[in-house]
C-alpha cells in the first residue's frame, strides 16, 4: 500500500474548524491592521525603495540568524531551533492544505521524508522552546525580562507542540499503518494506548486541542511580541534605506517618522541594548529597551484603529501610565553612543528615535532641561555653546601664525576646522595646538576660518532642535562656499559626523547654487595619510604603554578604528594595550548626545570613571583618544577616579607631537 | 482673562568686557548681542501659563527700535497672541516715568485684567516702570510677585520678602503686577517656533499717534536725568592676581589659607 495521510479523519464536523479559521485570519488581520495604521500615522511616508540586496540580507540575518547569533551563540541557536522548526511545520501545514484542495502530491516515500522532516521539526521546537524557558527561568539570564507574556508565548507554544504530537501519536495508534515508524515521536506515543479503541476515542480531543490551540497562537501573534515574526524582516529590510529628510518646517505633528514604528515594533525585549548602554551600565534611570517600550506605548495609545472608543482610550492610558517607570524626562539620557544598534538584531535605531522624542519636547520648549536650553541659546547668539564671544575663538591660537581663509580665501588650502569646543575649552586647546603643529611640520598648506568660524550644529542635531540645526548648516555653507573650502579636516568626530553624513541630504533640499559640497575628514585620516607618504618621521623612542579610546562618532559611527591605531603603533617604543571594550565595542565617555551640555545626571560611578577604571586595567601609563569630548570627560574622570598618578589622558595629536619633539 | 505684559530688550552682558562710550551716556552697544530683560522673559511666561489654565488672550508691549521686534517674536512664539511696538522715537533720554507714559498710551486703551512687567530691567534698573504705570492706570500693584492664584473678579498673589519669606495679598481685577525671577521656569523657545510666527503681524505705533508731546517724555519730560555712566575705580581690597594658571591658583590658594579659609 501506498503511505499517504487523510486529511481531516474521522474529525466531524469540518465546517467548525473553517468557520474557526476564519475567525483566526480575521482576528490576525486586524491586529496586523492595527499595527499597519499606526505606522501609516508615522513622520511623512517616504517611498521604499526595491533591493535585492537587501532582501538578501534579510534572510541571512533575520531568517537564516546570523545577527542573532552575533555575540550570543546560545541565544543564536536556541533562536535557530523555534524558528526553523516552527517554519518548517508551518510549511508543511501549508503542503497538506495545497495536497488537500489542490494537487495531492503527499503520498509514497516522499510522504514518508515529509513526514520525517515534520517529525524533527517538532523536536527543533520543543528542545528550542525548553531552552528558551530555561535561558529565562533557570539561568535567569540578566538581560531578559519575565513578564507575564515571556511566559505564556513559549508555554503555549509548547502546548501546540506536543498537542500535535498527541494528536499525530493517537491516529497512528488508531490506524496502526506499516509506514508508522518514519513518524518516530508519533509512533512512539502511540503506545500510550493500549489498543486502537482506546487510541480511537482519544484521538479527536487532541485533533481538536492541537487545531485550537495552534489558531489561538496564530491570532495572538499581533497582540504580542510574537509580531516581530512580521515586523523583524521589515526592519532589518529598512535598516540600509536612506533617511529622509524632511525640513523643519514642513514637519507634521507626529513625534516618530514610519520606521521609527515598525522598529519598535520588531522590538522583543531582548535586552542586548541593556547590556551594552553605557548609561543603564552606570546605574542611570535609561535604558533603549524601556525607551522603546515607552514610545510604542505612546504610540499606541495615540493612533490605536479603535481610539474613535473612549473606555478603549481611557483603558490604553491607563496601561500606559501604570508600566510607566520610563517618561519623557529620561530621554535626555541617551548619549547618542550607538553601542545598542550594534548589537540590536533588528537594527532599532534607538538614537534616531530618541532625536525624534527630544524634538517634541524641544518644540512644546516646557520641559526642556535648564543647562540644554542655555547651551542652546548660546548656540543661537554665540554660534558655540560656550558663551563665548568671537574674540574668544581665536584666542587659542593667538602665538601661532594661522593663515584665516576668511581673509585669503584659498581652496587649495586644507581648513582646520576647529570647532567650538576644542576653540574655547582649555584642555582641549591643546589638541589643536598640537595638530597646528603637526601640520607646520609635515609642512602642509592649511588655514583656520579665524574667529568667523561657525558652529556646525552637531549640538542642535543631537538636542532634536533641527531648527536650530538648519540654520547652523546653513551659515556653515554659506561660508564654505563664499571661501572656496573644498577640503576640510575637523578636530571633533562630532563635527565630521556632522559634515560627512548629516549636511549631504539636506543639500538636495537647497538651491542648486547654494549646494556645497567638500571633502571632509577627521584628524586621524589626515595623521594615518602623513604617515603613509611618510610626512611624519618618528626617531626617538617614547617607551610607553597606552590604551587607545575608540571615540563613539569616529568609531562605530564613521568605522574609524584602524587610522588612530596604525598611527600609535607606527609611534617607536610605544606599545598598544586593548581595553575589554574596544573598537565597535567601545564604551562610551559619558559626554556625547549632548550630555557635556546638561546638568549632571550620573550614576555612581560616571560612565567615565567605569572607562577609566577599564583602562587602568590594561596596565597602560597613558590613555589615547581622538575627541575633544573624550579628552575632557577623561580628564575629569580621572581626577574623580583617583587615578591620576597612574595614568595619563592625552589627545592622538599631542602623543604625536610629543613623538616628534614638537615645541 | 486677558493678560498685558510689558517687555524690554536689553544687551547680553554676562560674558561680555563693557566698554563706556565717550560721551559717558551709555555703554557701548556695538558687538553686544541683544535678549528679552530676564524677569520680563518670566512675566511672559507667567501670562501664557494663566492663559493656558484660565483661557484668554495676551498682548505683549514694547517701547524700542524695529530690533526689538525680536523680543517681541520671541514673545508670540511662547504663546502670546498679540504684540504692539512703541517706537521710541521722541522717548531717547526719557526717565522710568516717560517709558511709563509711552505705554500707558497703549494700555489705557486695552481690556484687561492683569498686567504684568518684570520687577527691574538688567540694564537701567531703575525698577519704576511698572509701578509708575499702575499708578497711571489707577490700579491695585504688587510688586515682586513670585506665585499668582486666580479667583473670582479677584487675584491671591505671592510677594517675595526677606530671607525665604513670602507675603500673601489679596488684589481686586483688573491689577498691575511686577514679576520676580523664579516664578516659574520660562519655556524653550526653539527656531521653528519663531518661525511659526512669522506672519503675525506686529502692530506699530509711536509717540505723535498717543498724543504723547515733547515736555511729556524724553529728556524734556523727565524729573530724572542720567548724567553720566561710570566704571567704579578699583578699591584697595581688591587684588589682581597675575602669571600662569598654576600660578594664579597657587597665590589664590595661598590668600584664601592665611584668610583662614583653608584648614
Amino acid at each position: 500500500m501506498i503511505p499517504f495521510r487523510v486529511s481531516y479523519w474521522h474529525i466531524q464536523p469540518v465546517w467548525i474548524f473553517y468557520l474557526l479559521a476564519i475567525a483566526t485570519l480575521t482576528v490576525l488581520g486586524l491586529g496586523i491592521a492595527i499595527h499597519v495604521s499606526v505606522w501609516r500615522k508615522g513622520i511623512k511616508r517616504q517611498s521604499v525603495s526595491f533591493s535585492l540586496k537587501d532582501i538578501f540580507k534579510v534572510i541571512k540575518e533575520g531568517i537564516l540568524g546570523t545577527r542573532i547569533f552575533k555575540g550570543d551563540v546560545a541565544a543564536g541557536t536556541m533562536h535557530g531551533l523555534i524558528i526553523w522548526g516552527f517554519l518548517i511545520l508551518f510549511v508543511g501545514t501549508l503542503a497538506l492544505s495545497a495536497d488537500y484542495w489542490m494537487f495531492p502530491f503527499l503520498h509514497g516515500s516522499f510522504y514518508l521524508l515529509y513526514s520525517f522532516c515534520l517529525e524533527l521539526a517538532g523536536l527543533m521546537l520543543i528542545t528550542g522552546l525548553i531552552w528558551a524557558l530555561i535561558r529565562r527561568y533557570v539561568q535567569r539570564v540578566p538581560r531578559l525580562e519575565r513578564r507575564f507574556e515571556d511566559l505564556l508565548v513559549p508555554v503555549w507554544l509548547l502546548a501546540v507542540a506536543i498537542s500535535g504530537y498527541l494528536a499525530e501519536g493517537s491516529r497512528l495508534g488508531a490506524q496502526s499503518p506499516e509506514w508508522a515508524g518514519w513518524s518516530f515521536v508519533g509512533y512512539g506515543l502511540s503506545h500510550l494506548w493500549s489498543g486502537q479503541k482506546e487510541a480511537m476515542s482519544a484521538y479527536p480531543w487532541f485533533w481538536w486541542l492541537h487545531a485550537l490551540l495552534s489558531m489561538g497562537f496564530i491570532a495572538y501573534i499581533p497582540f504580542s511580541k510574537l509580531f516581530h515574526i512580521l515586523a523583524a524582516p521589515v526592519s532589518i529590510y529598512l535598516e540600509n534605506q536612506p533617511l529622509q529628510i524632511i525640513p523643519v518646517e514642513s514637519r507634521e505633528e507626529e513625534v516618530f517618522s514610519y520606521r521609527e514604528a515598525i522598529f519598535f515594533d520588531a522590538c522583543t525585549r531582548c535586552g542586548r541594548c541593556v547590556e551594552v548602554c553605557p548609561s543603564a551600565g552606570a546605574g542611570e534611570p535609561f535604558t533603549p529597551r524601556d525607551f522603546i517600550a515607552w514610545a510604542k506605548q505612546g504610540l499606541l495609545t495615540d493612533y490605536h484603529l479603535l481610539n474613535s472608543v473612549d473606555r478603549f482610550k481611557n483603558w490604553m492610558e491607563q496601561r500606559g501610565t501604570e508600566n510607566g517607570q520610563f517618561d519623557a524626562s529620561k530621554i535626555w539620557h541617551c548619549t547618542t553612543c550607538r553601542a545598542c544598534l550594534e548589537v540590536c538584531p533588528v537594527y532599532v535605531a534607538t538614537p534616531d528615535a530618541i532625536r525624534s522624542a527630544r524634538s517634541k519636547v524641544v518644540e512644546q520648549g516646557t520641559e526642556m532641561p535648564d543647562l540644554l536650553a542655555r547651551s542652546l541659546k548660546n548656540v543661537y547668539k554665540y554660534h558655540n555653546p560656550w558663551e563665548a564671544t568671537k574674540k574668544k575663538r581665536a584666542k587659542w591660537a593667538s602665538d601661532l601664525d594661522i593663515p584665516n581663509l576668511t581673509k585669503e580665501a584659498d581652496g587649495n588650502r586644507l581648513c582646520y576646522f576647529v570647532g567650538c569646543t576644542t576653540s574655547m575649552e582649555l584642555r582641549a586647546q591643546a589638541l589643536a595646538q598640537s595638530f597646528v603643529k603637526i601640520l607646520n611640520h609635515a609642512e602642509v598648506p592649511f588655514g583656520t576660518l579665524g574667529k568667523k568660524e561657525p558652529c556646525c550644529g552637531d549640538i542642535a542635531r543631537r538636542a532634536g532642535e533641527d531648527g536650530l540645526f538648519e540654520m547652523k548648516m546653513e551659515d556653515c555653507s554659506d561660508l564654505f562656499q563664499s571661501c572656496g573650502i573644498q577640503d576640510v579636516v575637523t578636530s571633533s568626530p562630532h563635527c565630521f559626523h556632522t559634515f560627512r553624513n548629516e549636511y549631504p541630504p539636506y543639500m538636495t533640499l537647497r538651491e542648486p547654487d547654494e549646494q556645497v559640497s567638500f571633502r571632509v575628514r577627521h584628524y586621524t585620516e589626515v595623521l594615518a595619510e602623513l604617515l603613509g607618504k611618510g610626512s611624519l618621521k618618528f626617531e626617538n623612542s617614547l617607551g610607553l604603554k597606552v590604551t587607545y579610546h575608540d571615540p563613539c562618532y569616529l568609531g562605530r559611527y564613521n568605522r574609524i578604528f584602524d587610522a588612530p591605531r596604525e598611527v600609535i603603533r607606527a609611534i617607536p617604543g610605544v606599545k598598544l594595550l586593548e581595553m575589554t571594550h574596544h573598537r565597535e565595542n567601545s564604551l562610551c565617555c559619558g559626554g556625547g548626545g549632548d550630555r557635556m551640555w546638561q546638568e549632571e545626571m550620573d550614576g555612581d560611578p560616571k560612565m567615565s570613571e567605569i572607562r577609566m577604571q577599564e583602562a587602568a586595567a590594561t596596565g597602560a601609563d597613558v590613555v589615547i583618544t581622538a575627541c575633544p569630548l573624550c579628552l575632557i570627560m577623561l580628564e575629569d574622570a580621572l581626577k574623580t577616579s583617583g587615578l591620576e598618578n597612574k595614568l595619563r589622558i592625552m589627545d592622538l595629536n599631542e602623543l604625536v607631537a610629543m613623538a616628534l619633539e614638537l615645541k | 482673562m486677558n493678560i498685558v505684559v510689558c517687555v524690554k530688550q536689553v544687551p547680553e552682558v554676562s560674558d561680555a568686557d563693557l566698554e563706556i562710550n565717550r560721551k559717558g551716556s551709555d555703554i557701548d552697544r556695538e558687538d553686544l548681542e541683544f535678549e528679552i530683560n530676564e524677569w520680563d522673559n518670566y512675566a511672559v511666561e507667567e501670562a501664557v501659563r494663566l492663559k493656558e489654565a484660565h483661557g484668554g488672550h495676551v498682548t505683549v508691549i514694547t517701547l524700542g527700535d524695529e530690533d526689538c521686534e525680536d523680543v517681541l517674536r520671541q514673545s508670540l512664539a511662547m504663546g502670546a497672541d498679540e504684540a504692539i511696538l512703541i517706537d521710541e522715537d521722541g522717548f531717547e533720554m526719557s526717565d522710568a516715568a516717560g517709558i511709563a507714559k509711552g505705554l500707558h498710551g497703549v494700555v489705557k486703551d486695552l481690556s484687561f485684567d492683569i498686567l504684568l512687567t518684570g520687577v527691574q530691567s538688567s540694564d537701567n534698573s531703575w525698577g519704576q516702570v511698572g509701578l509708575i504705570l499702575a499708578e497711571l492706570l489707577g490700579l491695585p500693584y504688587a510688586s515682586l510677585v513670585v506665585g499668582i492664584e486666580m479667583g473670582d473678579g479677584k487675584a491671591t498673589v505671592f510677594r517675595e520678602l526677606e530671607s525665604d519669606t513670602q507675603e500673601k495679598v489679596e488684589l481686586p481685577l483688573p491689577a498691575a503686577m511686577t514679576v520676580q525671577t523664579g516664578i516659574n521656569t520660562p519655556r524653550y523657545v526653539s527656531i521653528l517656533g519663531i518661525k511659526k510666527v512669522r506672519k503675525i503681524k506686529i502692530k506699530e505705533t509711536d509717540a505723535d499717534e498717543l498724543n504723547l508731546s515733547e515736555d511729556e517724555i524724553g529728556a524734556e519730560g523727565s524729573c530724572v536725568t542720567s548724567r553720566k555712566l561710570v566704571i567704579p575705580s578699583i578699591g584697595g581690597a581688591a587684588e589682581m592676581l597675575t602669571g600662569s594658571l598654576d600660578d594664579i591658583c597657587n597665590k589664590a590658594a595661598q590668600i584664601i589659607q592665611d584668610k583662614g579659609g583653608l584648614v
